[in-house]
């Protein structure tokens, strides 16, 4: 036990002392911030859109849409700021259209130095209206929804007012909108809330987060027992300690490595988390305390990364180039890409039969029944899906021994009959 | 085989070892013992089994039949952290420090971390690489990492030290140096087993030479006892007939090669046991114009040569 620890050790420290490792450590911290602070840091510091309105109609839109504009948007600021017409507008929309052009191209600026960004051009279109929404880039988006539904919602006030429907209760038409409420014998309170949702969205990440654990911890083990293979310093190994020893040394090495930086990164998640959200901190703690879950998403993840960690090693053993793991790890890879496509579905369909059926194969055992938790799959399902992935470890593990002691002695390239004929016979060289 | 245990258990003993790969058999009926403290020089064309025996004396390859007994014990995993080793084809961990590498490696045979490092700063001061203790492997030249590897097998202070092609990839000074080391080691009590494909360091070095060819034994024993495989010879340069030296007596096999001024080299290949003057004595009877005659005893080399007919070989085993 204490070689595979020193193996472990050697192999923790290796990695951890490589830049790789402390840009994984910061790459989430780095990739949340940026999605976060990005777009706040460019709300706050892209001016205020200016937007002039034209209306043609007789229903005195103009104030519409001005009031809905001044309304506050993303980052406290109003939307846009309305402003009069540059310049005397003609009576004909298609002439105005040619006047505002130089203005939205930029050739022409409004009093102050500043562009105009948009122009809404409200005209007369049989008993509705029609909006010519123009703007100095193709690309923006939002301000005509928000200046459509405006007008609409007006129009629609105007003409129910013609039809003779009065302000009180056109205000209570407005007020009629049905409140909804979503109820679940399985929500704690009846009524389904965040936190009745927080289990389904934590098994979705245990899942995904055993599915980033698997991929990234196979390139390390792979790559580790292939330098090792290559600088023959497998042999040396194996004559010091026991294939086990050293198995096992190398997938515990890769998990502490893997292990650290997810703990860095729950840490950082855990306390930004507490300082913003006190109460939504606390409902996730209680998500894995609840149903002593966390020791049903322990089970899966440890089983699981050790059914593929076992995998990855031997694959590594018998390879010596990075061309001879590709080979082997596409299989695995199509394999690999199958959870995550379901483990969304099983958040809203967790008991559907091919959620169910899919859980029983080893291989996707550990992300679906981690996909699953929410809906609390029975406890014999539990013990039987965890007992058939473990048996299957145990069997890779009985096989992998000596294969991967083949695969270690071997030279040359890489041999697929070896390969299998190592697996099937349990039989180093 | 060499018997002469002297009483004392043998550090290492094979009987009728033999591995097959399906048809092919890499090693076939290998028998041999030997004695504690004894340096052993494994010897054998490529594709002898030389590497297949190393791999099952240390447990690495199961045998397909025969039975091993090492350092008294009958598994090799029981004794592990008595055993050096250093594979043919050499690397270490290329962002470690000598230091570490060596604690590392000695760590797995036993000795705590700290203590493997200590030691592995004494071996590598002792050996002249102070200036390197702290730098990482990848930066050091070929011989010096060699040398580091060396090194690792030795810091546990294994009983047993099994060095595959030790030599290879050394420069002169280096292999004298290696040279010393493993006679520092054997005198320190540890038994020794090191393949070689230069015999000069196996003549230099070894108690004991095993010569393999074909996965099987052709010799074991001293080296003086493997030079007696080869015949002594006798080399006469003159301006002669080479035809009137066939009929000297004790002679086994004559060869003829032209030298300057049209003098010619003959060597004369000497029957087992006859001796070279009654030749010596009647080519100069013969009154042949003899400028110069040496009387040449076998090297391990010719030994090697005879045994092995040629020292051609397969592919490694």
């Amino acid at each position: 036990m204490i070689k595979l620890l020193r193996i472990a050790r050697r192999e923790y420290l290796a990695y951890v002392r490589t830049p790789g490792f402390w840009l994984s450590l910061l790459l989430l911290p780095v990739g949340l911030s940026t999605i976060v602070l990005v777009p706040m840091v460019m709300n706050r510091s892209s001016p205020t859109p200016i937007v002039t309105v034209v209306d043609f109609t007789p229903f005195g839109l103009t104030a519409v849409v001005r009031r809905t504009l001044a309304e506050h948007g993303p980052g406290g600021r109003p939307r846009a700021i309305v402003v009069p017409p540059p310049e005397a507008f003609p009576a004909d929309a298609a002439q105005l259209r040619g006047r505002l052009s130089p203005y939205l191209q930029g050739a022409r600026t409004l009093p102050g130095g500043r562009g105009l960004d948009a122009a809404v051009i409200i005209r007369p279109a049989g008993e509705s209206v029609a909006i010519d929404y123009w703007s100095r880039n193709v690309t923006e988006g939002g301000l005509e929804d928000t200046v459509g539904n405006a007008i609409t919602a007006q129009m629609r006030r105007i003409r129910l007012q013609h039809l003779g429907v009065d302000q009180a209760t056109l205000a209570r038409v407005d007020a009629s909108n049905p409140v909804v409420n979503f109820y679940s014998p399985k929500a704690a309170a009846g009524k389904v809330s965040l936190a009745d949702r927080l289990p389904g969205l934590a098994g979705l990440a245990m899942g995904m987060l055993l599915w980033m654990v698997v991929l990234t911890g196979a390139g390390m083990l792979l790559n580790s027992v292939m330098e090792e293979k290559t600088s023959r310093i497998i042999e040396v190994l194996l004559s010091s300690a026991s294939v086990p020893e050293i198995m096992g040394g190398k997938i515990l090495g890769v998990a502490c490595v893997t292990g650290t930086i997810l703990a860095f990164w729950m840490s950082i998640a855990a306390v930004l988390l507490t300082l913003r959200s006190p109460d939504l901190a606390g409902a996730m703690a209680g998500v894995f305390l609840d149903h002593a879950r966390w020791a049903y998403f322990a089970l899966y993840f440890l089983g699981g990364y050790l059914m593929f960690a076992t995998l990855y090693v031997t694959i590594g053993a018998f390879c010596e180039t990075s061309r001879e793991a590709q080979t082997l790890l596409g299989p695995m890879m199509i394999i690999m890409s199958i959870p995550p496509l379901f483990m969304s579905q099983a958040i809203a369909h967790p008991d559907a039969p091919l959620m169910r059926t899919l859980s029983w194969v080893p291989l996707f055992t550990p992300f679906m029944m981690a996909a699953r938790a929410a809906n609390e799959p029975p406890l014999w399902e539990v013990a039987a899906t965890a007992a058939l992935m473990f048996g299957v470890t145990a069997l890779e593990l009985w096989v992998a021994v000596p294969a991967f002691k083949s695969g270690a002695l071997a030279t040359g390239r890489f041999d697929l009959r070896l390969f299998f004929t190592s697996l099937a016979r349990r039989q180093a060289p | 085989m060499r018997d002469d245990v002297g009483g004392a258990r043998p550090a290492l003993s094979v009987e009728g070892l033999t591995k097959r790969y399906g048809a092919f058999t890499a090693v076939d009926d290998l028998s041999f013992t030997l004695r504690a403290g004894d340096i052993l020089g494994f010897l054998g064309p490529n594709g002898a089994g030389k590497t297949t025996t190393v791999r099952m004396i240390l447990g690495l390859v199961v045998p397909t039949a025969g039975r091993i007994n090492l350092l008294g014990e009958d598994d090799p995993a029981k004794v592990r952290d008595k055993i050096g080793f250093l594979p043919e084809e050499r690397g270490l961990y290329r962002r470690m420090t000598p230091v570490q590498a060596i604690g590392f490696l000695a760590s797995l045979k036993g000795l705590s971390t700290a203590e493997g490092r200590r030691r592995g700063r004494e071996l590598l001061i002792a050996h002249g690489m102070e200036d390197v203790l702290t730098r990482p492997i990848k930066s050091l030249s070929k011989g010096m990492a060699q040398k580091v590897q060396i090194l690792s097998t030795l810091a546990h202070g294994p009983d047993l030290v099994i060095l595959d092609e030790p030599f290879s990839g050394l420069d002169p000074a280096n292999q004298q140096a290696l040279e010393d080391l493993i006679r520092g080691v054997a005198r320190d009590g540890a038994t020794v087993i090191f393949s070689t494909h230069v015999m000069q360091h196996a003549e230099r070095l070894c108690d004991q030479v095993l010569l393999m060819a074909n996965g099987r034994k052709v010799f074991d024993g001293t080296v003086e006892a493997a030079r007696t495989a080869a015949p002594r010879t006798l080399v006469l340069e003159g301006r002669f007939d080479p035809a009137a030296l066939a009929d000297l007596p004790g002679i086994a096999d004559v060869s003829t090669a032209p030298i300057e001024d049209g003098a010619v080299r003959v060597i004369l290949a000497l029957k087992k046991g006859a001796p070279a003057q009654d030749a010596l004595r009647e080519a100069f009877t013969k009154g042949l114009d003899i400028l110069r005659f040496e009387l040449r005893e076998p090297h391990l080399h010719d030994a090697f040569l005879v045994l092995t007919n040629g020292g051609g070989g397969e592919g490694e085993a």
